[in-house]
């Protein structure tokens, strides 16, 4: 029975993770139409920079800002030089993106080289704590739970209940109707693809104090992160945050009980949603 | 059962809270000339979509020919003679002229499968094919691909497209939209030779076109059906005259 | 306009067939790979370039394929005539499950097909008591069927040298058939398609399944050629290149796909002997297609055609 509950929460803290990831994803896709397949290798680099930064200075919170705010820039300069041609072609989009992808991948590799490295845990978070209910539970996936709960309320209540996110919202359902309104539509986009940057680099460095970092994992990370936007629905904050708990709840209970079947159960329900509900639960069109 | 060509029964569409086709009824006899007419926003073209197939209806029936068909795809459908055009132009614009005709003929045709034989090689079918462009002007321009045509030739096309697939119900959306008053004269022609074999049911904002072909009128407005009659009978009524010449 | 694309293939069939005279095994083996994954490529083309869907998933029946029939003839000791069949058979059968993915379509289907691939990935990678883990399968023998055994690299790349001409024509003759027409058809306009009376679902689903097949016949040449598979054969890279293969070779055409296979495996091989960066190489090949030579090669080639003034294609 505590094994049931500890993979629970094993689940809960990859949802945590998967959802900063994702939920820029989908946003991006919603508003931009843009489909980035960068995102895991932002999220690599990011986690690459931040563990340099923990390094030198020994502060996993600039780590943190540092990893988000490098992605940040970077992603700025794809979306300004090579996204903003390709329209709303999305093949030419996941062409671009993936050769962006294999260049930081491939820059990376020869910068932090091929081994597995963590990003290391804050002081204050090592060790394990006491959860109610007398269970014993790694202090960082607990704080990871939290960071996660706190981004995804934070981004709930901008996204439902600011002016901006109204205008998001307006935006991801009807584009050329808030340019109309006189809104300044690039401007808004640049700050959206901004955030995703951020959350993505800032996932990185989180993501790699407990899972490792190493050349290959951006492109593991991207397909949880799109497992979580197919099921949620592309361009669905909510979607993303549902889909992040089935995902992260199937891959715990999944290593557990099928390790050898692991990716497979991950993908079988995702599967069945193609049967019965091919947008995805709260999709918008694609 | 009946000789009707097409049965309407209390068909509604909603969208969110607003309902594009709002208890519709309307029968068509077979061979018959009806036409739809109404402001934007009728409803008109909603309810084409829905007697084709490519939108589900909220409530109701559509039954052609004696058959219920409200809940079959919409390829099922022309199998079983329904045809339509689009109010806004849907063609092949990367294929060339003679390819948008080869896909219409053989649309209804089993060989659509074949997984062998080029087409080229199929001659009857390409005599057919530039039968089809003959007929509204075309056929100098088979190999070309269909983005260079003009708006009207692309009306035009839309036409050809529509009537190669062995039509029993021919549902034209606005055939007129857009043209110049020659092109007008050219597709109304087209259109009044068809043979009494076709069904048609077309939706038409110019009233000359409109009442110079129909057997039969149903205005509608809001969604509903507001008055049905012959083309005198529509032109006469006060209320008519208000709802829809009133916005003209 | 025929004529001179047959005497262009007739040309490349005689250097190919004369390839192992003229250059050393080097050469050979390279343009055997080129082959293979031309083959592969050309899988991806008949939905990207005729249906317009977008499949990163192809890398999966090839691996799959390729993995059925080393298991079968290094663990069972089966012979060729049975195991090459049997992978061809198996790949194909997964491209049947997969083809659900046709029940989406754009943005979608690209991102199920990715995921879906990462499926194959992950069970070749984790199911190491089936699959060998990373390890794969090794020591696959030459093919054998009855009497005929290939027993030299020079025998099996005239074999696989056959096979792809003889897989070209075959390609070549579905593409101009009408289920061909029909594919173009449904990626110019599906919804004018189904108002035609196609079920568009339905052609989808059968050319998804029938480009599974060609890319498990690849996987089947690329086993024998290879003599082992491991998970690397499934990955994600591997899909995306066949891909970019047909696009820089010249998506909707037959020989694109082989061209691009040919000019990606060769920048491959020069610029690993130089430099260490090859997949960011590759990342710019990407980025340089997308914004510079969406049409490929082919593509490249009929504007100059267009513009020096011969009659359009």
């Amino acid at each position: 029975m505590t094994s049931a509950i500890l993979q629970a929460i094993n689940g809960i803290s990859l949802a945590a993770l998967l959802f900063l990831l994702a939920s820029g994803f989908t946003l991006s896709f919603g508003l931009m139409r843009v489909v980035n397949m960068a995102h895991g290798a932002y999220y690599l680099l990011g986690g690459y920079i931040g563990l340099s930064v923990a390094r030198a200075t020994g502060s996993f919170a600039a780590a943190l800002v540092a990893g988000g705010l490098a992605v940040v820039v970077l992603g700025l300069a794809v979306d300004r030089f090579l996204l903003r041609r390709t329209g709303e072609n999305h093949l030419a989009q996941v062409l671009l993106t993936v050769g962006v992808a294999f260049v930081i991948g491939d820059v990376a590799l020869r910068i932090w080289g091929g081994d597995f490295l963590k990003v290391p845990v804050p002081v204050s978070l090592r060790g394990a704590m006491e959860l109610p209910g007398g269970l014993v539970y790694p202090t960082y996936r607990v704080a990871l739970i939290l960071l996660g709960t706190v981004v995804g309320a934070l981004l709930w209540i901008l996204y439902r209940k600011t002016q901006i996110g109204a205008v998001v919202r307006a935006g991801v359902d009807d584009r050329e109707q808030v340019a109309a309104t006189g809104i300044n539509v690039d401007r808004l986009f640049v700050m959206v693809s901004a955030l995703a940057s951020f959350l993505a680099g800032m996932a990185g460095v989180a993501g790699g104090a407990f899972l490792t970092l190493y050349p290959g994992a951006e492109w593991e990370i991207l397909v949880y992160a799109l497992v979580v936007v197919i099921v949620g629905g592309l361009g669905s904050l909510g979607g993303a945050m549902i889909g992040a708990l089935v995902v992260g709840l199937l891959d715990a209970y999944g290593r557990w009980l099928l390790p050898e079947f692991s990716y497979f159960v991950l993908f079988a329900p995702m599967a069945l949603l193609l049967l019965v509900r091919p947008r995805g639960i709260a999709g918008k069109d694609a | 059962m009946t000789a009707d060509a097409l049965r309407v029964r209390g068909l509604a569409k909603e969208f969110g809270g607003l309902r594009a086709v709002d208890d519709v009824s309307l029968t068509v006899g077979a061979g018959e000339r009806r036409v739809l007419i109404g402001p934007n926003g009728a409803g008109k073209t909603t309810l084409f979509h829905c007697v084709s197939g490519s939108l589900r209806p909220s409530a109701g029936e559509v039954v052609l020919f004696g058959r219920e068909i409200t809940r079959l795809a919409e390829p099922r459908r022309t199998a079983l003679g329904m045809s339509r055009t689009f109010q806004i132009s849907n063609v092949f614009a990367d294929l060339a002229l003679i390819e948008n005709m080869s896909l219409a003929l053989l649309g209804t045709d089993r060989r659509k499968w074949l997984l062998h034989r080029a087409v080229s090689a199929f001659g009857a079918l390409r005599a057919r094919g530039m039968d089809g462009l003959a007929r509204v002007g075309l056929e100098h321009r088979a190999d070309e691909p269909a983005r260079t045509l003009s708006y009207g030739e692309r009306r035009q096309l839309e036409l050809a497209l529509a009537l190669n697939t062995n039509p029993r119900v021919l549902l034209l959306d606005e055939p007129c939209a857009g043209l110049s008053p020659a092109e007008r004269q050219r597709i109304s022609q087209a259109i009044a030779r068809l043979p009494r074999e076709i069904t048609l049911v077309m939706i038409e904002h110019d009233m000359d076109v409109a009442l110079g072909l129909a057997d039969r009128v149903t205005v509608m407005h809001r969604g509903k059906v507001m008055l049905e009659g012959s083309p005198d009978e529509v032109q006469a009524d006060p209320e008519v005259r208000e709802v829809y010449f009133g916005h003209v | 306009m025929d004529r001179s694309r047959a005497v262009l293939a007739l040309v490349a069939l005689a250097a190919f067939a004369l390839l192992p005279f003229a250059a050393g095994p080097f050469w050979m083996g390279l343009a055997t790979q080129m082959l293979i994954f031309g083959l592969l490529a050309l899988s991806t083309d008949l939905l990207l370039g005729h249906a317009g869907l977008f499949s990163l998933c192809h890398a999966s029946f090839f691996a799959v394929s390729a993995y059925t029939v080393a298991i079968l003839q290094v663990r069972y000791g089966a012979p060729t005539a049975l195991a090459a069949p049997a992978g061809l058979l198996v790949g194909t059968l997964l491209a049947a499950v997969f083809g659900l993915a046709v029940r989406t379509r754009g943005v979608y289907f690209i991102l199920v097909t990715l995921a879906l691939g990462y499926v194959v990935w992950g069970v070749a990678h984790r199911w190491s008591s089936f699959t060998g883990g990373d390890n794969g399968v090794t020591n696959v023998p030459f093919p054998a069927v009855g009497p005929f055994r290939i027993e030299t690299h020079t025998g099996y790349y005239y074999l696989v040298l056959a096979v792809i001409a003889a897989c070209a024509l075959a390609y070549r003759a579905l593409v101009r058939s009408p289920f061909g027409l029909a594919l173009r058809g449904i990626k110019a306009s599906e919804s004018r398609m189904r108002s035609l009376g196609y079920r568009t679902g339905l052609h989808l689903y059968a050319a998804f399944v029938l480009s599974g097949a060609i890319a498990s016949l690849a996987g089947v040449l690329y086993v024998y050629y290879n003599r082992f598979v491991n998970p690397v054969s499934a990955s994600f890279p591997v899909s995306v290149e066949a891909v970019l293969m047909a696009i820089v070779g010249g998506t909707g055409t037959v020989l694109g796909p082989f061209l691009g296979s040919a000019i990606i495996l060769g920048l491959r091989n020069w610029v690993s002997s130089f430099f260490e960066l090859y997949a960011a190489v590759l990342g710019i090949v990407f980025i340089a297609t997308v914004l510079w030579a969406p049409d490929g090669i082919m593509g490249l080639a009929r504007r100059l055609r267009e513009r020096a003034g011969v009659a359009p294609a």
